[in-house]
């Protein structure tokens, strides 16, 4: 029985770790492309999620409304490359890092004034009654979690193998000089992965809406364990999040099974510092070589 | 030399009196929080400063190492009974402590992964201060009770003349510090990490030291930000905190002492100055009226393209609309900080101190102080006898990139007192092993020894502090600081202070020695007249000196020049041989890699030619030069070419 | 095709090129040679966007394009396979190849049929590369990355085409290859302009030649005329 009981904690940990791991893949996106991630991330899971919530008052079917969501998300990331990141890359400076965080704290500001402060009920069509499998309750609403990240996640990749678009991504990623003499856009490419990163952020905001409830505050803890899980697992590698994610989210529900609630977040950020202590680059990372 | 010392002390000691004088004058309590509040923003802002400014790292964990301060120094008065004193050494030696134990894995990162290490911290402070409910309270908050200072009970302006003095104190020791070997060091590993390292300097650990102390001011400021509420809540330390923090640092400008100074007096006030919706609209017209100016300055002037002109000027602008539209603006708080720190940050980057900089630069003509005479060569750069023994021996030495034979299986001995030219057509290898020797680079296989012993592998640091030393082919100085600076970097058995002397401004001495070692090389490669002036603004041949200089603050028994010659005109080049022999002379060992015959055949007893990463040659300049080898690598094999095959 | 009009680029504050001036028609190769340090990969890199020259001008069949991005260059017909072959290493051969011909392919589905004919030819080319067309590109060793460079920039059909520097780091047997293939670059008419250290191949396959000297061009003339000229090989041998 009490087997049964951990394991339980693990599968519905590891299920919410897939959100975890679709948040840092939208932060491999753009780091990818430009060694840049958002660090006001949060408030664009956030805003996204309020922003689907109002879809969703105004009566919108659930089938329009994740899509809405998913635009707007891009919408915002398209605002953050142009506000926050392009100048600091013309500067070849880490002036991004702030400003980033700047605009997110402009988007929570604003979340809190718009739409208040308190946590509201995210309505969705999926079911919550648990299902069994082998003695173990999963819910649907989890499992569309799973499912969702894994659809995202997976069409960006058939996206980026699979199309010449995608392809000249990976080329930035490679060698961004190289891909401009090939008519590539270096800048264009930057602003797709903060696009694609705000869409794939709006998805993970719209999917963990409903197990969460919507407010400004819902994502401030979530963006840092997807920091943990990007740099656990490698800025640059690929699949890794998932697996990062799952182990993170199921370590997550035994601790605070164990130790109480209120130290959820610390396994994360142990591991985090654990990681850069031994491997900098991330468990799935490669080591990067200096230039002269 | 008078009116310099005159100036600069004497605003610092008028500022300071002004400030001590507040509480003899103005009997109010309202006023004397809010500068005690400076006082203890200001230790916290100059300590921040170090990584943000200095270090050049986005650091978010100052706010936790507040927060860590304060609970320490509370608690030991509630459950140590300390005194003040012993208290506030409790705050600082926490946040010295944690600040290390964070650094040695965060350091090893840089940009992005350095923030997100602190912030990571930041949150795990957070959560423990909550839950430790057992010694913290939790959410509930902590009462602190201020202890005596040294027997006396200290009233409210007793704590802010406390307060104040450990400011100064922190102010000069930061002063001193700064303006040390240190200074320059957190400078130089800022512009070119990689030559720090390889000067022997050892960016690792002067980034954990900045830290740490960073952090041990954090934690002293905590202590006094605890006994001067005398209540503590862990929500207090947060992330809100870390952006007001980060917005005294910014707007007040980086890399300056003044700059931490008026961003904490900026951030005591603000608050205050919010809330009053008449100020507020007042300071939000002046800031767009500035943005406005220096936006269309900038245009004017070229000095900033239409985005960084024109989105101060936006965000300035939903400012001042905001400032008569929104009912309540405490309710936009966050929006209103994030609105005017994205201003400060894209249209002014070196904040207010640095944009007055320039104008008091102008106003106040102050000369630098004047050098000291150069010191002799011969105790700079003792000569040393040479015996023609091995020195270095490359055995079967390989690096492979990728499918990439770089450099593959070099064999090759370097004889003490030798000129060993290293030739080679383009990407033959030459440069890769030299990264290879200098640490660099990691070999994929084969065995480096310096006098018969294995020298370090892949560390520039190890390699460097083994007495090899070398320049760089695409240069690597550090831009921002002057030429006498690098080569000060660099300056080998100088300095020998220990902290707490430098800290106390005991370490001039040895400073001036410092000074003069570092100008007679300078002289040695003939550019005494320049050592002011910034090595990013030298002229491109001189910046090529300026590395061999730095080079040989190293004394180093094997010096690696990688393509001095290149690029430099031709009077240049006969100057740099002159140079190249004069090191010669002193019984220093070189490898020359080279380009251009005549400086080889010149210069160097024995040469070797790589081609695809291979040694196809060797012997002296003249041998070289009939090997029938060479010439067809150097020429290109178009005799006997194959008649196009078919496709 | 190509006409460069007293071009000035440098990084930072130092000036690398110092009015540089020379003409590509079209049909023809051009060889660029100079000792190491002369300013030939500044100019190509000046040619083609990748730096923003200070001064001067550059014209693609007329056109200026000294202002413009360098992905705008190379979306205007001209393609630079740069100095070290720049390849990217962690795409496959086949990959780098369709990427080659980004400008004129369709951007998300149906390019890999557009483009079959044109990859044909390349692997004819370079029969080496459709052996290894599967392959990471960073896996290939040095002359067969520069074969994938080479090919790689003719997939995009340019008007001109910038080869800076194709003997780099290669073994001499590898070189004789990479200077067979220019020659039949040149058969099939492909305009080229040539950066070489190897200036008694580059003089063999050009029709034309410029010599450049800290920043400047020294000496032109066509390879018969210039292999007369003392002056050539002493510059350039130093």
């Amino acid at each position: 029985m009490y087997t049964l009981l951990i394991v339980q904690l693990a599968v519905s940990g590891a299920l919410m770790g897939m959100v975890y791991a679709l948040v840092a893949y939208g932060f491999q996106l753009t780091f990818a492309t430009s060694k840049s991630i958002n660090f006001g991330q949060g408030e664009l899971v956030m805003l996204s999620a309020l922003f689907s919530l109002t879809l969703i008052d105004t009566g919108l079917p659930y089938w329009l409304v994740v899509p809405g969501g998913m635009l707007f998300g891009a919408a915002l990331g398209l605002f953050v490359e142009r506000a926050g990141v392009r100048l600091a890359l013309e500067q070849k400076s880490e002036g991004w890092i702030l400003l980033t965080i700047i605009l997110g704290l402009l988007g929570f500001s604003t979340a809190e004034n718009i739409w208040g402060r308190d946590d509201r009920p995210f309505p969705t069509p999926i079911p919550s009654d648990p299902l069994h499998f082998f003695g173990i309750d999963v819910t649907p609403l989890e499992l569309s979690v799973a499912v969702g990240v894994l659809t995202v996640m997976g069409l960006v990749e058939l996206f980026k193998r699979k199309t010449l678009l995608g392809k000249a991504f990976e080329a930035v990623s490679a060698d961004r000089d190289a891909a401009q003499l090939m008519g590539i856009s270096a800048t264009r490419t930057i602003q797709l992965s903060y696009g694609l990163s705000g869409l794939v952020a709006a998805m993970a905001g719209i999917l963990v809406a409903p197990i969460t409830t919507v407010g400004p505050t819902m994502a401030s803890v979530l963006v840092l364990k997807a920091f943990s899980v990007a740099v656990v697992a490698g800025l640059d590698s690929g699949f890794g999040v998932v697996l990062v994610g799952l182990f993170l989210g199921a370590l997550e529900s035994l601790t605070s099974f164990y130790l109480g609630s209120g130290w959820r977040e610390a396994p994360g950020l142990v591991l985090l510092i654990l990681a850069l202590a031994v491997r900098p680059n991330g468990v799935f990372g490669k080591a990067t070589i200096r230039k002269v | 030399m008078w009116k310099r010392l005159l100036l600069i002390r004497g605003t610092e000691l008028a500022v300071l009196a002004m400030l001590a004088a507040i509480p003899l004058v103005v009997n109010n309590s309202y006023v004397l929080g809010l500068i005690t509040l400076l006082a203890i923003y200001g230790i916290l802002l100059i300590g921040l400063d170090v990584t943000v400014g200095y270090l050049g790292q986005v650091n978010l964990a100052q706010a936790a190492f507040l927060g860590l301060g304060a609970y320490a120094a509370g608690l030991s008065v509630a459950h140590l009974e300390f005194g003040m004193l012993a208290s506030l050494a409790m705050g600082f030696g926490v946040g010295l402590v944690f600040g290390t134990v964070l650094a040695f894995p965060a350091l090893r990162l840089e940009g992005p992964q350095f923030a997100l290490a602190t912030l990571s911290f930041s949150a795990l402070s957070a959560t423990t201060l909550n839950e430790w409910e057992g010694l913290t309270l939790g959410a509930q908050g902590l009462q602190v009770s201020r202890p005596p200072f040294l027997g006396m009970t200290l009233d409210a302006p007793g704590f802010f003349w406390l307060c104040l003095l450990l400011l100064a104190l922190v102010w000069i020791g930061m002063r001193n510090l700064l303006s040390s070997q240190w200074g320059r060091a957190f400078e130089a590993l800022r512009d070119s990490p990689v030559a720090t390292d390889a000067m022997g300097v050892g960016t690792y650990r002067h980034k954990v030291a900045g830290f740490a102390l960073a952090s041990g001011l954090g934690g002293l400021a905590g202590g006094l930000y605890a006994f001067n509420f005398q209540y503590l809540q862990p929500q207090s330390f947060g992330w809100d905190l870390m952006v007001i923090l980060l917005l005294g640092v910014v707007l007040g400008g980086r890399k300056s002492l003044w700059g931490a100074l008026v961003g904490a007096s900026l951030i005591a006030l603000l608050p205050n100055l919010l809330s009053n919706r008449g100020l507020f609209q007042l300071i939000s017209a002046a800031g767009l009226i500035i943005a406005v100016a220096a936006g269309t300055r900038g245009l004017l002037k070229k000095t900033a393209g239409p985005f960084r002109a024109l989105a101060p000027v936006v965000a300035m602008g939903v400012l001042v609309a905001g400032s008569f539209v929104v009912e309540n603006t405490e309710d936009w708080r966050k929006a209103i900080f994030a609105l005017m720190l994205f201003a400060v940050v894209v249209g002014l980057p070196e904040g207010l101190m640095g944009f007055a900089a320039h104008f008091l630069a102008r106003l106040f003509r102050i000369a630098p102080p004047p050098l000291p005479a150069p010191a002799p060569l011969d105790d700079v750069l003792p000569k040393r006898t040479v015996d023609g023994s091995v020195l270095l021996e490359l055995r079967g030495l390989e690096r492979y990139f990728g499918g990439v034979k770089a450099v593959d299986g070099i064999s090759m001995t370097v004889r003490a007192g030798e000129i060993h030219g290293l030739i080679g057509p383009n990407g033959s290898g030459k440069s890769t092993a030299v990264n290879v020797i200098s640490g660099l680079y990691t070999p994929t296989g084969g065995d480096i020894l310096l006098r018969g012993k294995a020298l370090p592998a892949g560390s520039l640091f190890k390699v460097a502090r083994s007495g090899v030393a070398r320049t760089f082919q695409n240069l690597q100085l550090f831009g921002e600081l002057s030429a006498l600076d690098n080569v000060m970097v660099a300056l080998k058995d100088v300095y020998r202070s220990p902290l707490p002397l430098v800290l106390l401004g005991l370490a001039r001495a040895e400073e001036n020695r410092a000074r003069a070692a570092a100008l007679a090389l300078l002289e040695l490669v003939g550019l005494g007249e320049q050592a002011r002036s910034r090595a990013k603004d030298l002229t491109y041949g001189d910046q090529r000196l300026l590395e061999i200089a730095r080079a040989l603050a190293r004394k180093p028994e094997l010096l690696i020049l990688d393509e001095p010659a290149a690029g430099l005109a031709h009077p240049d080049v006969n100057k740099l041989l002159g140079i190249i022999k004069l090191i010669h002379e002193r019984g220093i060992s070189i490898i020359l890699i080279e380009h251009h015959m005549d400086v080889i055949s010149e210069l160097c007893s024995v040469v070797t030619v790589l081609d695809g990463g291979r040694i196809i040659a060797a012997g002296t300049a003249e041998q070289i030069k009939r090997d029938p080898k060479v010439i067809e690598a150097y020429l290109g094999a178009t005799d006997g070419v194959a008649p196009a095959p078919a496709a | 095709m190509l006409t460069v009009e007293n071009l000035h680029a440098g990084y930072g504050t130092s000036e690398v090129l110092a009015g540089v001036s020379l003409q590509v028609k079209a049909g023809t190769v051009v060889a660029l040679i100079g000792a190491n340090g002369a300013g030939k990969t500044t100019g190509m890199r000046a040619i083609s966007g990748m730096i923003r020259p200070n001064r001067g001008r550059v014209l693609l069949d007329g056109r200026p394009v000294q202002d413009l991005d360098a992905s705008r260059v190379a979306r205007l017909g001209m393609a630079h396979s740069p100095e070290g072959r720049k390849v990217f290493g962690p795409l496959t051969v086949e990959d780098n190849l369709l990427l080659g011909a980004y400008c004129r392919l369709p951007r998300f589905f149906g390019f890999r049929a557009r483009a079959a004919a044109d990859l044909e030819g390349i692997y004819a080319l370079f029969p080496r590369l459709r052996e290894r067309r599967q392959q990471a590109a960073g896996t290939l060793s040095g002359g067969e990355q520069q074969m994938l460079a080479i090919g790689r920039a003719l997939m995009a059909k340019p008007k001109v085409m910038l080869l800076d520097e194709p003997s780099m780091g290669l073994a001499p047997v590898i070189v004789q290859e990479v200077f067979n293939t220019i020659r039949r670059l040149k058969e099939a008419g492909i305009t080229l302009l040539l950066v070489e250290q190897f200036a008694k191949s580059a003089l063999e396959v050009a029709d034309y030649a410029y010599v450049m000297d800290r920043g400047r061009i020294a000496i032109e003339g066509t390879p018969a005329h210039l292999r007369e000229d003392e002056r050539v090989l002493a510059a350039y041998l130093g």
